[in-house]
Formats: C-alpha cells, sequence, structure tokens
C-alpha cells in the first residue's frame, strides 16, 4: 500500500514537473506587441532590506495594485559579491523575458573594482526610476561649515581628515566624496577612507574617531535634526525637496561643479528583442507616472529621475567613463 | 514626557486586545522559527515583515520585536537537544547544554535555559527603559580602537575554551582566523582567497561553519559509533524538569551577572548576542571554583550565555531605537522593517513616535512572560525530539542543516561548503582539536582584523593612539593581565599540583 502510494506520488510529481517545464517561456506577441504569460521575476541582487530590495518589491507592488502589469512579479533575493552573485545568475538567464532585474551605479563601480565579471554592457538596460544623492557630514560642532572650509583644509594636507562609508574602498560611499573633492582640487590619492560595513559608521563619526561621513541624503536626515551632526553639502545637481532636505547645499552651488548620482533603475537579460524592450519601457513609464508611486518616491525621499532607451544607455556610457577615470587615477581599476 | 508616564502610555497600547495579540502572535513565530535549527531572527523578521504592510506602525513593531527576542529565546533548544546552534548567539549555549541533555538531563537543561533566558530578557527591558537615552552615549564611545581592545579581550578566552591541549585550541583558532579573511577585504576591497569564485566575495557565513563544525560534526560521531548501543539508551531520558536547590544556587549568580554584562554588550553596535553570549560563559568559567566542570555540562556553563544572549537582544535595541544604528545584521532587518511602516528610529523617535518607543519596551514585559509561559508547558514535547529513533534523527539534523544554509542566500555553493565544515569538524573532533576556538576566533578575529586597520588608516599608522583613548587601553591592559596572569600562577601551582599528583 504504503509503495504504491509513493509510486503515485513521484508520478505524480513528474506530471507536475513536465508540464512546467513544457510551458512556453518566450511570451506571447500580439497586435499590440509582445506581453508576458508567465510570471515575471524580479531579482535583487542583495539580501532583504536593502536599496535594491525595496525598490524592487516596492515596484512590484505598485504594479501589482496599479495593474499595469497582469502577471505575478516575485522578488527573489541574490546576495553576494555587491551584486556579482545576482549578476552571474541573471547571465543564466540570457534570452528569457521574464527575468528582470534592479541596478544602481555598482553594476559600473564592482566590475570595474575586478569584482564581477559581468557588467551594465552584458544586459539590457531597460528604464530608471529614481535617483538619490550622497550627503557629505560632520560633526555639529566641527570647524568647518562649507564644502570649502573641508576642502581648502585637504588642499593643504589630505591625509589631515578621515572620511567613513559603509561601503568598501572603490564603491559608492567612497568614490562620490571623491569625485567631489577631485573637482574641488583636492589630492585624491592621498584622502583617507575608512570603510565600515558592520554598521558603526555613523557612529565613528558621532565619537569622533572620523572626521566625515559620506553617505545617502536620506541617512543623515534624523542626525541633522537632532543638532548631532551637520551636512556641509550634497551631490545633487540642486537643492532636494521635502523637511530639513531642502536645507542641505548642493555642492554646485558652493562653487564646485560636479554631482554623483546614485540612480536606480530595471535591466534585463542579455538578448531581448524590440518588442520586448518597447514593453518593459511603456510600464515603467506608466510606474513613474502613477500617483501611488509618487506617494511612495515621497515617502522615501527618493527623486524623480525616468530615462529609456538611447538616453538611459547614453547616460550609463558616460557614468561608465567617469568611473573608470575615478578609479585609475585611485589605482583601483583591475 | 517621563519615562513612567510614557511607560504607561506603552502599556496601554501593547495592553490593548490588538497589541496582546500580535504581540503573541510575534514570540510565537518567532520562538517556533528559532527553534529549528537553521533558522534564525533574521530568516524570521524577513518572512514576518510583509504581513506588516498595512497595520499600525506601533503594533506591527511590537509584533516584529517579538519575532526578534522570540527567535533568540528559542533558538537555545536546538543547541541544547541537537547540538546544533539555529542562531549565532546560541552556539554557546550547547557547550554545556548539549552534554547535559546526553546525560539524560535535557528537561533540565531546557528549564534552566527559559528560566535564564527569561530573567535576562526581563532585567534588560528594566535597564533598556530607565537608561536607553543615557546607553546611547556608551553605544557611540566605542570607536575602532575600543573595538579592537574589546576583541582582544574576547580571543584572550582562546585557552580556557579547551579542555585538553592548549596548543591544538590555538591551532584551531588560527584556522578560525584563516578562514575569515575570505572574502572582500573590507579596507581595500581586493578578494582574498576567492579564487574568482563569485560566492566566495561575500565571505562565508557564520551558520554555516557553525552548522558544520557543530551539527554535521555530531552526527558524522553519532553514525560513527551507531554499534555503541549503551549511550542510546541513556540518551534517550528527558529527566525532571525541576530544579534542585543547590541548582538553584549555583545558577543565580551567573544569571545576574550576565543579565547585566549581557545587556551592556548588546548596547555596542556590532556586538550583538553572539560576543555576548561567549562572554558570559568565558568569565563565568574564569570565575567559577570549579572550572573543570564546563563544558561536561554545567548549569553555570548553560545559564550564563542564555542569559546574557536574551540580555544583549534587548540591549541592541538602544543604539537601534535611540540613535537609529543598527547593530547587526538582525536589527538591520528590523531597521528595513522601521522603515516600510514610515517610521524613523533616531534620536527623535521618542518625541515623535512615543507610543512606537514606549510601546515596544511594554510589550517586550509581556512577550518574555508569554515566552516563559509558552516554552516551559512545551519542554516535555519538545524534548520528545531525542526518543526520535537515531536513524531518523540524523537524517531530520542534516535536513534542517541544509534548510537553513541554503536559506542564507539561495545558492547550492553554500551546501558544499556546509559539507566540507562538516568533514573538517568531524576530523576536528577525532583528532581532539576543540571546535570553539574556531567559531570564537572567526566572529572575533575578522571585526578585529578591520578595527586594527580602521584604526591604524586614522592614526596614519602610528600605534600611539592605542594609548590615547582611556576605554580602549582599559581594556587593552585587562587583556594583557587575563593573558599574562595564569602564567605566573602556573609557576606557584605546579609544585604542589605535582605533589597531589604523586600522592
Amino acid at each position: 500500500m504504503n509503495k504504491r502510494f509513493c509510486l503515485y506520488m513521484i508520478a505524480c510529481a513528474v506530471v507536475i514537473l513536465s508540464a512546467c517545464s513544457g510551458k512556453d517561456v518566450a511570451g506571447v506577441y500580439g497586435e499590440n506587441g509582445w506581453s508576458p504569460n508567465n510570471p515575471i521575476e524580479v531579482v535583487a541582487a542583495a539580501g532583504a532590506g536593502g536599496g535594491w530590495d525595496t525598490t524592487a518589491r516596492l515596484a512590484t507592488q505598485t504594479f501589482e495594485k496599479e495593474g499595469i502589469i497582469k502577471e505575478r512579479m516575485p522578488v527573489i533575493n541574490k546576495p553576494g559579491g555587491g551584486g556579482a552573485v545576482g549578476w552571474a545568475y541573471m547571465t543564466r538567464k540570457e534570452g528569457n523575458p521574464h527575468n528582470i532585474f534592479v541596478t544602481s551605479p555598482p553594476i559600473l563601480l564592482v566590475p570595474l573594482n575586478g569584482q564581477s565579471k559581468y557588467g551594465y554592457e552584458d544586459f539590457t538596460p531597460l528604464a530608471n526610476v529614481i535617483a538619490d544623492y550622497g550627503a557629505f557630514a560632520v560633526s555639529a560642532d566641527a570647524k568647518w561649515d562649507t564644502l570649502n572650509d573641508l576642502f581648502d583644509d585637504m588642499k593643504k594636507d589630505p591625509s589631515s581628515v578621515s572620511i567613513v562609508g559603509v561601503s568598501s574602498p572603490g564603491s559608492m560611499d567612497h568614490i562620490q566624496f571623491i569625485k567631489i573633492a577631485r573637482a574641488a582640487g583636492v589630492d585624491v590619492t592621498k584622502i583617507k577612507y575608512v570603510s565600515d560595513q558592520d554598521g558603526g559608521a555613523l557612529t565613528q563619526l558621532l565619537n569622533g574617531s572620523v572626521d566625515v561621513y559620506s553617505a545617502g541624503t536620506s541617512e543623515t536626515v534624523e542626525q541633522v535634526r537632532a543638532g548631532k551632526i551637520k551636512v556641509l553639502g550634497i551631490t545633487a545637481p540642486e537643492r532636494l525637496e521635502g523637511e530639513t532636505l531642502e536645507d542641505f547645499p548642493t555642492a554646485v552651488e558652493q562653487g564646485i561643479d560636479e554631482t554623483f548620482v546614485n540612480w536606480r533603475g530595471f535591466f534585463g537579460p542579455a538578448g531581448m528583442d524590440e518588442q520586448q524592450i518597447q514593453y518593459y519601457q511603456d510600464k515603467f513609464k506608466q510606474l513613474n507616472d502613477s500617483p501611488e508611486w509618487k506617494k511612495i518616491r515621497e515617502k522615501y525621499g527618493w527623486n524623480e529621475l525616468y530615462m529609456d532607451g538611447e538616453e538611459y544607455e547614453q547616460f550609463l556610457d558616460e557614468q561608465n567613463e567617469e568611473m573608470y577615470a575615478i578609479l585609475e587615477e585611485l589605482k583601483l581599476l583591475r | 514626557m517621563g519615562s513612567i508616564e510614557g511607560l504607561m502610555s506603552g502599556f496601554q497600547v501593547a495592553l490593548s486586545l490588538q497589541g496582546i495579540l500580535f504581540v503573541f502572535i510575534g514570540v510565537f513565530v518567532g520562538t517556533f522559527i528559532g527553534m529549528m535549527p537553521g533558522l534564525g531572527p533574521i530568516s524570521a523578521i524577513a518572512i514576518m515583515i510583509p504581513i506588516t504592510y498595512s497595520m499600525d506602525p506601533a503594533i506591527a513593531l511590537m509584533m516584529m520585536a517579538g519575532v526578534y527576542y522570540g527567535a533568540v529565546f528559542g533558538g537555545s533548544s536546538s543547541s541544547i537537544l541537537l547540538n546544533a546552534p539555529g542562531v549565532a548567539g546560541t552556539v554557546a549555549t550547547a557547550f554545556d547544554g548539549y552534554p547535559m541533555a546526553q546525560q539524560g538531563k535535557a528537561g533540565k537543561a531546557l528549564a534552566i535555559a527559559a528560566i535564564a533566558s527569561f530573567i535576562g530578557g526581563t532585567v534588560s527591558v528594566v535597564l533598556l527603559m530607565l537608561f536607553s537615552p543615557l546607553l546611547s552615549s556608551i553605544a557611540v564611545s566605542f570607536g575602532p580602537v575600543e573595538y579592537f581592545a574589546l576583541m582582544l579581550l574576547g580571543l584572550t578566552a582562546i585557552a580556557s575554551l579547551s579542555d585538553g591541549s592548549t596548543l591544538k585550541a590555538f591551532i584551531s583558532a588560527t584556522l578560525g582566523i584563516i578562514v575569515v579573511t575570505i572574502g572582500i577585504d573590507g579596507q581595500t576591497g581586493t578578494a582574498r582567497f576567492t579564487f574568482e569564485n563569485a560566492y566566495l566575495l561575500e565571505g562565508i557565513d557564520f551558520l554555516i561553519i557553525a552548522l558544520g563544525l557543530f551539527a554535521l560534526a555530531e552526527v558524522c560521531t553519532l553514525i560513527f559509533n551507531r554499534n555503541e548501543a549503551a549511550d542510546k539508551e541513556k540518551n534517550e531520558k528527558i529527566g525532571s524538569l525541576k530544579l534542585t536547590k543547590e541548582d538553584v544556587k549555583e545558577i543565580k549568580g551567573p544569571i545576574t551577572r550576565q543579565s547585566f554584562l549581557g545587556f551592556i554588550i548588546g548596547v555596542l553596535p556590532g556586538a550583538g548576542a553572539t560576543i555576548a553570549s561567549f562572554i558570559a560563559y568565558i568569565t563565568e568559567k574564569k570565575i567559577a571554583k570549579k572550572p573543570e566542570e564546563f563544558g561536561k555540562g554545567s548549569v553555570k556553563g548553560l545559564a550564563a550565555p542564555e542569559a546574557a544572549n536574551n540580555a544583549a537582544t534587548s540591549g541592541a535595541f538602544v543604539p537601534l531605537l535611540s540613535l537609529g544604528i543598527p547593530g547587526s545584521g538582525t536589527t538591520a532587518v528590523m531597521l528595513g522593517a522601521f522603515l516600510v511602516l514610515g517610521i524613523q528610529p533616531g534620536p527623535l523617535l521618542v518625541q515623535d513616535n512615543p507610543e512606537v518607543f514606549w510601546g515596544i519596551i511594554a510589550s517586550m514585559y509581556i512577550g518574555n512572560v508569554f515566552l516563559l509561559i509558552l516554552n516551559l508547558p512545551l519542554i516535555p514535547y519538545i524534548s520528545k525530539v531525542l526518543t526520535i529513533p537515531r536513524p531518523m534523527l540524523i537524517s531530520l539534523v542534516i535536513t534542517f542543516s541544509m534548510v537553513g544554509v541554503y536559506a542564507l542566500s539561495f545558492s547550492t555553493f553554500d551546501l558544499y561548503l556546509l559539507l566540507i565544515f562538516g568533514i573538517v569538524g568531524f576530523l576536528m573532533r577525532i583528532f581532539s582539536f576543540p571546535a570553539a576556538p574556531f567559531i570564537l576566533a572567526f566572529i572575533l578575529g575578522g571585526m578585529m582584523e578591520q578595527a586594527l586597520r580602521q584604526t591604524l588608516t586614522i592614526s596614519d599608522g602610528s600605534l600611539s593612539i592605542f594609548v590615547e583613548r582611556p576605554i580602549g587601553l582599559t581594556l587593552m591592559i585587562v587583556a594583557v593581565l587575563v593573558m599574562t596572569v595564569p602564567l605566573f600562577k602556573k609557576k606557584s601551582w605546579n609544585p604542589a599540583k605535582k605533589k597531589t599528583d604523586a600522592a
């Protein structure tokens, strides 16, 4: 009896499995172009709770809630290697239009650092949706009040000031500071950057171990409101909107003509055709224009930055060239 | 709003029907997931986040906090019964808990763990309530220098974690330090010992090592000794839950001390429950009258880390709530849960969202009581695990370990690593190398290296920075004393010892 039951179960499993794998994964082509016929898997190449994960989950939620995309959109996390594991996974999905992933500047920086075999050129950029900017904060009682005060000291002796960030050297927190400091005329090869990946970066600023905290703008707001730290400058082209955020001066208005954009967008695997790309561009455009997504942007302090098609590809090429130049100067290029 | 007034309003939220219900759900889910070998608070919280989306923030966060400390509370069961720690914070629990279970005292071991957890949890909530604003200044007083000194102090304990050869303990610890250097180096971004393998870039997760060296090595030993029927019989006994007067007397001291110490270590970002439990175990062993009992089923050795890890869990809420700084992987996921609900923890949380701040604290009193009532009556049923026939139990442990490891990052590569560390752990057992120093060095060594290099970057390579900061200097002096004093003691001891041996 038992044996027969087992056999029965196995037979069922085989039937179900073969039914799954037999399903057409290419999607359907109709009058209005391509559309998906399977759930769309959205990969966040990092653990739960981070920036990529949050963006992916909120975007898919909005897609489903607003009925922009009818198929289910499960988010799966592929953490590891600062994104490298997730990207390697995506290269195995070549030509499958039911897989997309969320990404940001690390897809330029990590390959340039030699930590990933695959970079942005190995995928199909679909659309950029939001942007965040960097902020440079110092202790509330620090002697510097503007970026120029800080950079004047650093021009005299770059190693007299230490900078802390969460990401590893050659990644975002480091590079955004380097980019602005370089434009101000600081010798960036001598800058002391400390990386604290165990959540101690802000602590190190608060207890005076280091002088400058390089982070995302939203990570500084709460401490600024509490009067513990002050933000000398942000990397946005113009001032941001929102309480406290609007008080942060940009580097540009302080006479340093440089910006750093922490852009966030969605890519597909290589080998997607025109119609498939068009489908996603339309859907992301609808997402971007929806009032629900606007609410989410405001809640999380994200800025709108929509780009697709040629404009997006050109933007990525330019960004990549800039990053290449900076990493080359820092001798972090591998 | 004063503390008392705030707490009263917090109890109002926590004692509402909804509050009680969701705190109960939280601790129930937490303790249940925590009991599974290999699944810890991170998985438990991550699973629960989507449920909270449409909930009232205060209630949702009370539930999430319940999941968190519930998982730490429940985590001790698999350490004690199966030697398969499900949470990093309960590795030290296995040192004495598992031997107790093997001696047929599983019931008592689980009862002690529950009581120690309850007291540790409750004492630390009181401390959290009274001193949270004050303690936030302690949390930020630790820079790289102080962390380096703290880790050094922790590493001095390696010798005391070995039963036999100190040399073997140091070899084991060295292996731990070698393994932790695998991955991208935090200070230069260089990949070390990764052999171009993308899966190794992030380093090896603690859980893989813990489950490999403890659970799988134990399973191997069980299979290896399967013909020794004798020990099978005593293994199945659960024993009485009741503590004798002597037991109570024994564990009173460790629980009280480690509740306070565990809380303070928990307050430091980056330290957390794991380090608190190890330091608790080590200090109790150092000050015990009969340190030789540790590792062989000492009730003190079980009570100390259990009180400490739960106390540290509440301690970790200090930097999270009052500074917005997540001190560990788990609190980072907790921070994510806060942000999803539109609550920004930080210095202004008490003013902006008093109902959240005080609600969480008030709910922790209730949650700890729930956990005690929930766990004590369950002990006879949980310990039934031991009566499962050996072959099935072995397959269960292997399955749970693999599920836990796979859930880390959903990659099969981690499963191979688990297998490798299982074999390493088994070989270490055969040649009687202790596994505890390996784990300790793996946890502390990585943080120590990063702290040392951060310090030297800040000071431009000058070592004088280590004597300039008072807290760091004090810790360093204590570390040196801990290392050197036994050397002098031994000299005066040895002749006497030899005499007694001869006699």
